[in-house]
């Protein structure tokens, strides 16, 4: 979450999601941490350090723990990546969206195409060797030849993983009343399409493998934390807004910083956007929706461990009908999306919803 | 409790006028004059109570109200206000009542001068020989024009500006001349008190305590409370359960004699037992001849209604068969359809009726309604010389099996000022019109900009009225064409029945009975806004509309290719299953031709284009 004009807010932010973990931990074993949504690059190394020795302090945290921040180029240099890999952060996420300046002022984004490339080299210089790049694609205006050159821009500064996104807007977007207006043409879903298509043969040939539907990855560099997301395990998440997954309960802070900060300074309980039981019915179905999103698909010899139910047979009839329109492929006990049900996923994933 | 008093105070008179020039509201001001109401107890316009009933759930429809007149000349008159239904589709209704009058007062807007519906009004009152009392309105607005109106009814009607009485029904300016010239003109009511019982008929409605309850005006004899009683056209007998009249609160009397206006309550269950129109008289030693020659009023425009949920079929058909309770002339049949279901056919007096009962059955009865292209009712002649009346397209006999069609016609009256003849003339021939007569109304000596103001008579198919064509009057007259139209008679037609295909499925709702020359245009018409309207498939869509197995527009819907939630990470979940889950539940209420998913919406706008 953003919350602009509030950085003078960050020392007593930190300060409320260490106590956060504080309360939430109980001995936990963490296997890898995102510092995530927003812009986390806003803190200083000297507070990621303070939350690192918060989280190794409470939680037994493995050794070789993925632990990822997000950063925006232009606003990171070498002397705070070097700061920040010192303070354990293994993983850097930057949120590159394009190599076309042109795209990025129309984006809203603050930084040029060099700035994104010098990130890059900042990252190396500074010892990262797990490094993954956001592009954003689906933008108006946006060529398949420009297209093309933004993603082998992107190759050639070698990442070892890549996230691709289609453009999608809020509502209150000030791109989506641009195109109201009729300022600037709309997202034309037919280009993403084929976008997307593009993307997929040449990241494959770059020796990226498509392992979600917006993941790419060099071998074993697939991002351990959003797989966990994607197998449908628990999480927990700290700060303003944040989600955590936990015994069979998805939750969400508040997204209401005042009320965030206001609940640790005065020792109050905190209160919850979302808190939802997720019975053992919604569980399967999260379980099957969210994995088809994996290239690997659903194993229904996992499913029948895991919720002792045969999934090709209760699901006999969804799987039978999105494999006939050719989005779905059943191969031995696993079933997955198709090259063609990628892009098509809602039509089935809402198969699978209970009833 | 009234006594019967001298027939001669009595004066039966009704207001006839163009939409809008003011009738309802002259109304109220009589009302409030002669003191039947306050004017702090009138609600506006007391005559037009529909809404108000509607609203207030009370269930008097004030259709004729009797008003005490004390005149100059020092004796009480009593004044029986009879209300007319002011559109052409209910002109049946309007003769019936102009039947029951002596006189009327026809009101003319100051500013728009005569108008179509006006010119029919003046007609149907004078085949009545009723006293007519011309008088022009809105004399307060701005926009009158006061000297140019008066010209044009001079010159058009014939009366000389010194019989017009200038009025306002809005500030009450000139109405108590109105109300001594009704009652010095209009001649009070014949008939005989001792000749057997003969009342006519002029509305009636439904009340859930009394039955139906019929307004009428008795010619000849009386009428009294437990008198059993007989219609001559429809020979419903009946009970009297009381006998009274309006003013404008039910009062109810002991007996109503010759001359007389007001209401029995019959007991009846349905308005369709006790129409419009026929004459009541009594069981026994009853008269010998009606009043007028009785005919129930056809539908003449049909079109299918179903409910967009297949559950509320049940409450659809309580729904109209409650609403058929108080209209007699809403005609209504069940049938099916393999795209919509169950539903009804059912038949209108004209497209306003069509609405008015859409919009009561969706307001009162609170149901979500898919109404088919209004169509008119066609009468086909087979190769094996059996005649069919097809009031739906799909019942129209395969092309071969067909001898001859024949569809009503209308002739239909348009007033305009001259410069709009042109785009007039051809919009009427592009409808299959024919071209009458044409006349200049007066003879202005400053025709404005516009020009002077003609009367154009057409002979128009009835078919070609049920589309945009009020819609293209008006606005290739910039507003100023008025309308009246009246059935007269059969004519043969050469047409064709137009089908949609989707993915190559015949969508039987979407059918239309077209002339050939057009099949090409709104096939066209149909296909693009089905192409707009259906959401894109997993497979290419065609589209096509074909007379018989000749396709005479197409297009397709390309395939889907993207529909992905594509960023879904842990704070995602619950966001993007809810999403699934609208995506889910939109299938469900989806409606399938073949394998093509169509949503609510392109079947109302379809079943909408106009043509």
């Amino acid at each position: 979450m953003s919350y602009q004009g509030r950085e003078y807010d960050i020392p007593a932010y930190v300060n409320a999601l260490k106590k956060e973990l504080a309360l939430c931990a109980d001995g936990q074993r963490v296997r890898s941490i995102y510092f995530g949504g927003g812009t986390p690059s806003l803190l200083s190394p000297e507070q990621v350090q303070g939350i690192m020795d918060t989280v190794h302090s409470l939680f037994g945290v493995d050794k070789t723990a993925e632990v990822t921040l997000e950063a925006n180029p232009g606003t990171v240099d070498e002397p705070y990546l070097a700061a920040i890999r010192a303070s354990g952060i293994n993983r850097l996420s930057l949120g590159v969206q394009s190599l076309e300046n042109s795209e990025l002022a129309l984006l809203g984004r603050i930084h040029t195409s060099a700035e994104a490339g010098q990130a890059v080299r900042f990252a190396r210089n500074t010892g990262f060797t797990n490094l993954s790049l956001d592009l954003i694609y689906g933008v108006p205006g946006q060529t398949m030849a420009g297209w093309r050159e933004t993603l082998e821009g992107i190759i050639e500064f070698g990442p070892e993983h890549i996230s691709l996104y289609p453009l999608t807007l809020e509502d209150d977007a000030p791109l989506k009343l641009k195109i109201e207006r009729g300022e600037v043409s709309p997202i034309d879903p037919d280009c993403a399409a084929d976008q997307y298509e593009l993307a997929q043969d040449l990241m494959e040939s770059h020796g990226y493998r498509h392992y979600e539907i917006s993941n790419w990855a060099r071998a074993g560099y697939e991002c351990r934390h959003n797989m966990v997301y994607w197998h449908n395990q628990s999480y927990l998440g700290a700060g303003v807004a944040a989600h955590s997954h936990i015994d069979g309960h998805r939750t969400a802070n508040t997204a209401d910083l005042d009320c965030y900060l206001s609940a640790y300074s005065n020792n109050t309980p905190l209160t919850h956007d979302l808190n939802e039981k997720i019975g053992p019915e919604l569980q399967l179905s999260e379980t099957v929706i969210l994995g088809l999103r994996l290239s690997e698909g659903i194993e229904a010899v996992e499913i029948q461990r895991r919720f002792g139910i045969d999934l090709l047979r209760q699901y006999r009839q969804q799987v039978a009908e999105a494999v006939s329109l050719g989005l779905l492929e059943c191969a031995g006990s696993r079933i997955r999306l198709t090259r063609k049900g990628r892009l098509l996923g809602n039509e089935v994933f809402w198969r699978f919803l209970p009833e | 409790m009234t006594q019967a008093i001298d027939k001669t105070t009595v004066r039966n008179f009704c207001i006839i006028a163009h939409i809008d020039h003011g009738k309802s509201t002259l109304a109220d001001r009589l009302i409030e004059l002669t003191g039947a109401m306050r004017k702090e107890e009138l609600r506006e316009q007391v005559m037009d109570s529909m809404e108000l009933e509607r609203e207030r759930g009370i269930t008097i429809k004030a259709k004729a109200i009797r008003l005490d007149y004390k005149a100059n000349d020092g004796k009480t008159y009593r004044l029986n206000l009879i209300d007319t239904p002011g559109h052409v589709d209910f002109s049946y209704e309007v003769s019936r009542t102009l039947a029951a009058c002596e006189g009327a007062v026809l009101v003319i807007d100051a500013s728009q001068g005569i108008q179509a519906q006006t010119l029919a009004n003046v007609y149907l009152a004078m085949e009545h020989n009723l006293e007519i009392i011309p008088v022009l309105n809105k004399i307060d607005l701005p926009s009158a024009e006061i000297e140019r109106v008066l010209d044009e009814i001079e010159s058009v009607l014939g009366y000389g500006t010194e019989n017009m009485l200038l009025i306002s029904a809005k500030t009450g300016q000139g109405v108590p001349h109105l109300l001594e010239r009704i009652v010095q003109r209009i001649p009070p009511p014949g008939g005989n008190a001792d000749s057997p019982l003969r009342a006519l008929i002029f509305d009636s409605h439904y009340d859930s305590y009394k039955g139906v309850i019929a307004y009428l005006r008795v010619t000849d004899g009386r009428i009294s409370k437990g008198d059993n009683l007989r219609l001559m056209g429809q020979g419903t007998e009946m009970e009297v359960l009381e006998v009274g009249y309006f003013a404008p609160e039910p009062c109810p009397v002991q007996t109503l004699s010759a001359g007389d206006v007001g209401y029995i309550a019959t007991g009846l269950k349905n308005v369709a037992e006790c129409r419009v129109g026929d004459t009541v008289t009594s069981e026994s030693n009853g008269a010998a001849e009606p009043l007028l020659g009785y005919r129930p009023a056809k539908p003449m425009v049909f079109a299918g209604i179903y409910p967009t949920e297949a559950d509320d079929y049940q409450e659809l058909r309580a729904a109209i068969d409650k609403l058929s309770l108080n209209d007699a002339s809403l005609s209504y049949e069940p049938e099916s359809s393999p795209l919509l279901g169950y539903g009804f056919r059912c038949g209108f007096l004209g497209l306003l009726h069509m609405d008015i009962v859409r919009e009561r059955l969706e307001r009162e009865f609170a149901l979500a309604l898919l109404v088919t292209a209004p169509g008119v009712s066609f009468t086909v002649t087979k190769t094996s010389g059996q005649t069919v009346t097809v009031v739906n397209p799909t019942d129209l006999p395969q092309p071969h099996e067909i001898e001859r069609i024949e569809e009503p016609w209308v002739s239909i009256s348009v007033i305009t000022p001259s410069k709009f003849i042109g785009p007039l003339m051809e919009l009427v021939m592009g409808c299959g019109g024919m071209h009458k007569r044409t006349e200049y109304l007066g003879h202005s000596k400053t025709p404005g900009e516009l020009g002077q103001r003609v009367q154009l008579e057409f002979d128009m198919p009835l078919r070609s009225m049920l589309t945009t064509f009020y819609d293209q009057l008006k606005s290739r007259s910039q507003g100023y064409a008025s309308l009246d139209y009246e059935f007269v008679g059969y004519r043969e037609a050469k047409l064709v029945k137009l089908d949609v295909l989707v993915n190559g499925v015949l969508a039987d709702a979407f059918s239309r009975i077209v002339p050939p020359e057009k099949a090409h245009d709104i096939g066209e018409a149909i296909i693009s806004k089905l192409k707009e309207e259906i959401p894109r498939q997993l497979f290419q869509v065609p589209l096509q509309a074909a007379v018989g197995s000749r396709i005479v527009a197409r297009a397709n819907i390309p395939a889907k290719r993207k529909d992905v939630l594509a960023k879904c990470y842990g704070g995602d979940v619950t966001r993007k299953r809810k999403l699934l889950e609208k995506q889910k539940e939109g299938k469900r209420k989806l409606k399938q031709i073949g394998k093509v998913d169509v949503p609510k919406e392109a079947f109302t706008s379809v079943l909408k284009l106009n043509w």
